[in-house]
C-alpha cells in the first residue's frame, strides 16, 4: 500500500528532536489556550501563526497540528467541568459530560474523551491517506443547495436534545434563531437589528453567547439552588483512586460509539461549512437513537459523551481533505492554515499535494503525532484538571466568573461582546429554572444563518424554484440520508419493541416446550 | 482529606494565571506628539482584520522589513483589532486622532463599511501616507465549461440567465461584476457568499456558472485546469496569465481594484506624514517587498500622501454611485 508508505515515512521524517518538543510546546499552548472559555481551535491556530513564521514550514505545521488539537481538547475540558464550550464543536459534549461531571466522574469522562479523540484522529489521518481523492471528489459537488441541507441535518439533531419538553424547546431554538438574524444581510447588504452599533455589523457571535448561557447561566443556576452552601461540594467526587480511570462498562459502551462517531465525523468534516458542529450533533442523535437506554443521555451516559467528541475530532482530520485534495478551506481553522500557506510561500491549490507532497504528508503525519501527544501529555494534565471537580462551589463560582468574562473579552477585546455574555447569563438561569433548552438556542444561532445564507443562495441561482434540490445528484442523496435520519428514531423503539415481543414469544414458546426441564431457562 | 482539598484548590487557581496572560497584552495607547524627533515612541500598529487575511498578510510583511532593515527605532505592537468588517479596527485608529504613533493598513472595506454602516469615519477623515499596490480581480470559470474566453462569456450571459458569485455584497467583486455586465450589456445574477471556500466549491460544483476572484487565492486552482480566468481588471496582463486580457483591453472603463495601502490617525503630525512617506518609498524598494508583490500576485500602484486621499474619494464615490445604481445602499 503506497499511502501507508507515505504516511509512515511522513512520521518518520517527523521524528526529529525539534519536532517532538515543537509538538509537545503545542499541545500544552494549545490547551492553554482552549481552557480558556471563548478561544477554541480557530482562535488558537490565529493567535500562535505568528510565532510559527519563524519556522521552517514543517516545523510550522508540526507545532500548528498540535496547537489545534490541544485547543480542541482543551475546549472539550471546559465542557465536561465547567459546563462551558469553547467553540461550536464542543456543546454536543456538555450534553452527558457535564453530568458525569457532577456525579463525579470528570476523571473518567476526560479520559475517555481523549482517548476518543485519539482514536477518531488515528481514524481520521488513516482516510485521509486512503480516501482523500474519493472523498474529495463528493466535496467538490457541494454547492449552496447542499450546504443547506447539511444545515438541516445538522437542525434535525435539535428534535433528540430538545427531549420531552417540544414547545418550550422550539421556542429556545426560535430565540436563537432571533440572535441569528442581527448583523448585516447577506443578501442584500442592509443592517438589521444593529441600532447603528458597528460592532454588530458582523452579527452575535456564538462565543458570548455560549459562555453566557452554559459558564455563567450554569455558575447563577448552582448559586440558586444553593450549591455554595454544600459543604463537600456541589461537585464530590466518590472515591480519589478508584473512581478516576473510566471502568471496564465505560470502555465497553464507548467502543460502538467511537467508531461510529469517527468514521461520521469523517464524512461530514469534509464538506465546507459547519462540519465539526454538525458532525458532533449528529453523532449524538445518532448514539442516542439506537441506544438501548435512551432515558440516560444527558443524565451522563458515556456514549454521549464518547460519540460527539469522536466525531469532532475526526471532522478536522476530515476537513483537511478539502483543504490538500481542493486547495479549499473547509472549516474556519483551515481557513487561517491558508493564510500559514501563503507566508510559508506555498500556493494552495488542487496541486498543493503533487507539488509539495513532502509537506502534505508531513501535514497529516503531523495531525496524527498531534493526537499521540495530546494522550501522552493528558495522562500527566488530566488528574490536575479534574481535581478542579473537587474545589468547593463557593470558591469555584467566582473563578469561574472571573474567567469567563477575561476569556470572553480576550477573543475580540470587545465591551459589547462582555455585555452580552452577561446577558446571556441570566437568560441562562431562566432558561434553566424554566426548563428551556440553551442548546436549542445555540445550535440554533451558529446553524441559523449558514442555513439562511445558503438558502437564499439557492433560489437566487435557481431563480426561485426549489426543484433544484432534486436536480443535483449530490443534494439527491442528502435528502435521502435526512429521510432515513428522520425514520431511524421513530422507527428503532417500534422495531424494538416488535422483535422483543418476538424474541419473548419464542421464549415463551421454548419454555412452554421444555417444560419438564427448568434449568435450561438460562438460555432463553 | 485536607491535603487533597488543598491540592484542588491549587488546581483551580491555576486557571487563573492562564486568564491572565491571555489579557495581558490588550492595547497600549499610541501617546500624543511626542516633543523633538518623530520616531521617539513605540508604534501602536492595528490590524483590522484577523490574521491570515490578505491584510495581515501585508502589515506582518511590512512590520518585518521595517524591523529587518532597522527603519523603526522603537518598539512595534502589532495588534489585530478585528471586527464590523474593519469597523472596530479603523475606529480604534479613529480614537487615536492627533497622534502619529497609531498606523495601520487598508483594504476594500476600508471604503465600503463606511458606506453601509455608521462607522462615525470615513476613509479621508485618515491621514494618508501612500497607496502600494492593488489586488485585482479575475472572472473564472469552471475548467470543463465550454466557455472559453470574454466574447463566449458575453455572448452565453446575452442568450441565458448565468449566476455569478462572489465575496460580499457589498463589495469589490459585486462591483466589478456589475460593472462589466453593465458595460458588455448582458445581465447577470450576483450571489454573494461569505466565505472564499464556499464560493469556490460553488463554481466546482457547477452551481454557479462563473465567479470573481483574486488572483493569489485562486492561481491554484487555475494551474491544476479546474478553473479557466476570463478576464483580469489588472492594468497590464499578469506574468502568470499571460493570455488572460485585461479589462482595459478590451475597452471598459473605471473598473475598481482593491486599494493596499497605509494610514495614519486623523490629523497626524504632518513630520509623522512626512517620515512614514520616505519610510515606505525605500520598503517598496526591497527586494522582501518586490517577492511580497509577486507571490500574492498584486500590482504595483504607487501614490503618496495627498495623492492616496485622492485616490480614496474618487474610488468611493465611484462606489457610492454603482451601489446605489445596483439598489445596494
Amino acid at each position: 500500500m503506497d499511502v501507508f508508505n507515505d504516511l509512515g515515512q511522513g512520521i518518520l521524517a517527523l521524528l526529529t528532536v525539534q519536532n517532538i518538543l515543537l509538538l509537545g510546546a503545542g499541545v500544552l499552548m494549545g490547551m492553554v489556550v482552549g481552557v480558556m472559555p471563548g478561544l477554541g481551535p480557530s482562535a488558537g491556530l490565529a493567535i500562535l501563526l505568528p510565532i510559527t513564521f519563524t519556522l521552517d514550514p514543517t516545523g510550522a505545521v508540526v507545532m500548528l497540528a498540535a496547537v489545534y488539537y490541544g485547543a480542541m481538547y482543551g475546549g472539550t475540558i471546559t465542557s465536561v467541568l465547567i459546563n462551558t464550550p469553547g467553540e461550536s464543536a464542543t456543546v454536543a459534549s456538555t450534553f452527558d459530560g457535564y453530568p458525569l461531571a457532577k456525579q463525579g466522574r470528570a476523571g473518567p469522562a476526560l479520559v475517555m474523551a481523549a482517548i476518543a479523540s485519539f482514536v477518531a484522529g488515528t481514524i481520521g489521518a488513516v482516510l485521509i491517506s486512503v480516501a482523500a481523492p474519493a472523498t474529495a471528489a463528493v466535496a467538490a459537488t457541494f454547492g449552496p443547495p447542499e450546504l443547506f441541507l447539511v444545515v438541516i441535518l445538522g437542525l434535525l439533531t435539535l428534535i433528540v436534545i430538545v427531549g420531552k419538553n417540544r414547545l418550550l424547546g422550539a421556542l429556545s431554538a426560535l430565540l436563537g434563531f432571533g440572535l441569528a438574524t442581527v448583523g448585516i444581510d447577506i443578501g442584500g447588504g442592509q443592517q438589521r437589528y444593529t441600532f447603528g452599533s458597528t460592532e454588530l455589523i458582523n452579527g452575535i457571535d456564538f462565543i458570548p453567547v455560549a459562555i453566557g448561557l452554559f459558564g455563567v447561566g450554569e455558575v447563577l443556576h448552582t448559586l440558586w439552588r444553593g450549591g455554595h452552601l454544600e459543604r463537600l461540594g456541589y461537585f464530590s467526587v466518590s472515591s480519589r483512586s478508584k473512581g478516576f480511570w473510566p471502568t471496564r462498562a465505560d470502555r465497553r459502551e464507548s467502543r460502538g460509539p467511537m467508531l461510529r462517531g469517527s468514521f461520521l465525523g469523517f464524512l461530514v468534516g469534509t464538506t465546507p461549512g459547519a462540519g465539526a458542529t454538525v458532525a458532533s450533533l449528529m453523532s449524538y442523535n445518532l448514539e442516542k437513537s439506537i441506544s438501548k437506554t435512551p432515558e440516560r443521555f444527558g443524565k451522563g451516559a458515556m456514549p454521549g459523551l464518547v460519540g460527539p467528541e469522536a466525531a469532532n475530532n475526526a471532522a478536522s482530520a476530515g476537513a483537511m481533505v478539502p483543504l490538500l485534495t481542493l486547495g479549499i478551506p473547509g472549516s474556519a481553522a483551515t481557513a487561517v492554515l491558508i493564510g500559514g500557506f501563503l507566508m510559508w510561500g506555498l500556493q494552495p491549490g488542487p496541486l498543493l499535494m503533487q507539488q509539495n507532497p513532502e509537506f502534505a504528508w508531513g501535514l497529516i503525519a503531523s495531525m496524527y503525532l498531534g493526537n499521540v501527544m495530546l494522550l501522552l501529555v493528558n495522562v500527566f494534565c488530566i488528574p490536575a484538571f479534574a481535581s478542579i471537580a473537587r474545589v468547593p462551589f463557593r470558591v469555584l463560582a467566582p473563578i469561574i466568573l472571573v474567567v469567563c468574562v477575561v476569556g470572553t473579552f480576550t477573543v475580540n477585546g470587545s465591551v459589547i461582546e462582555v455585555g452580552i455574555m452577561l446577558a446571556c447569563g441570566v437568560l441562562g438561569f431562566f432558561m434553566r429554572r424554566y426548563g428551556m433548552s440553551p442548546a436549542a438556542l445555540v445550535i440554533a444561532l451558529v446553524l441559523g444563518p449558514l442555513g439562511e445564507e445558503t438558502l437564499r443562495q439557492t433560489l437566487l441561482i435557481s431563480d426561485g424554484s426549489w426543484v433544484v434540490f432534486l436536480q443535483r445528484p449530490t443534494s439527491v442523496v442528502l435528502l435521502a440520508v435526512m429521510a432515513v435520519l428522520v425514520a431511524v428514531p421513530l422507527l428503532v423503539p417500534h422495531l424494538r419493541r416488535l422483535v422483543r415481543a418476538r424474541l419473548e414469544a419464542v421464549g415463551r414458546q421454548r419454555r412452554e416446550a421444555e417444560q419438564p426441564e427448568p434449568r435450561d431457562r438460562t438460555t432463553v | 482529606m485536607r491535603i487533597s482539598k488543598l491540592a484542588a484548590v491549587t488546581a483551580a487557581v491555576l486557571t487563573i494565571p492562564l486568564a491572565a496572560c491571555g489579557a495581558g497584552d490588550s492595547g497600549s495607547g499610541g501617546g500624543g506628539a511626542a516633543a523633538g524627533e518623530y520616531p521617539s515612541e513605540p508604534l501602536d500598529w492595528t490590524i483590522a482584520f484577523g490574521p491570515g487575511g490578505g491584510n495581515d498578510i501585508m502589515a506582518r510583511t511590512i512590520v518585518d522589513i521595517l524591523q529587518q532593515e532597522e527603519l523603526y527605532p522603537e518598539n512595534i505592537e502589532v495588534q489585530n483589532r478585528e471586527g464590523g468588517s474593519g469597523a472596530t479596527g479603523w475606529g480604534y485608529l479613529l480614537g487615536q486622532a492627533g497622534s502619529g504613533y497609531g498606523i495601520s493598513t487598508t483594504s476594500g472595506s476600508f471604503i465600503t463599511t463606511p458606506l453601509q454602516a455608521d462607522t462615525g469615519w470615513q476613509p479621508t477623515d485618515f491621514t494618508p501616507v501612500g497607496l502600494f499596490a492593488t489586488d485585482d480581480a479575475l472572472i473564472l470559470v469552471p475548467g470543463d465549461s465550454p466557455i472559453q474566453s470574454w466574447e463566449d462569456w458575453v455572448a452565453a450571459a446575452q442568450a441565458d440567465r448565468l449566476v455569478v458569485g462572489g465575496i460580499g455584497t457589498v463589495n469589490v467583486d459585486f462591483i466589478v461584476s456589475s460593472l462589466l455586465a453593465e458595460q458588455s450589456g448582458y445581465e447577470v445574477e450576483y450571489v454573494p457568499f461569505n466565505e472564499e471556500g464556499q464560493l469556490q466549491t460553488s463554481l466546482l460544483s457547477g452551481a454557479v456558472d462563473a465567479m470573481v476572484s483574486n488572483p493569489g487565492s485562486i492561481l491554484g486552482q487555475v494551474e491544476a485546469g479546474e478553473m479557466r480566468p476570463l478576464i483580469t481588471t489588472a492594468d497590464e496582463r499578469l506574468d502568470v496569465l499571460p493570455d488572460v486580457p485585461t479589462t482595459e483591453e478590451l475597452g471598459f472603463e473605471n473598473i475598481p481594484s482593491m486599494p493596499r495601502g497605509m494610514i495614519l490617525p486623523p490629523d497626524a503630525p504632518a513630520e509623522a506624514q512626512e517620515w512614514w512617506i520616505e519610510t515606505m518609498q525605500q520598503v517598496v524598494e526591497t527586494e522582501q517587498w518586490q517577492s511580497y508583490i509577486e507571490d500574492n500576485y498584486l500590482t504595483e500602484d504607487l501614490r503618496w500622501g495627498e495623492d492616496f486621499r485622492t485616490y480614496l474619494t474618487d474610488t468611493q464615490e465611484q462606489f457610492r454611485t454603482i451601489l446605489e445604481e445596483q439598489g445596494a445602499l
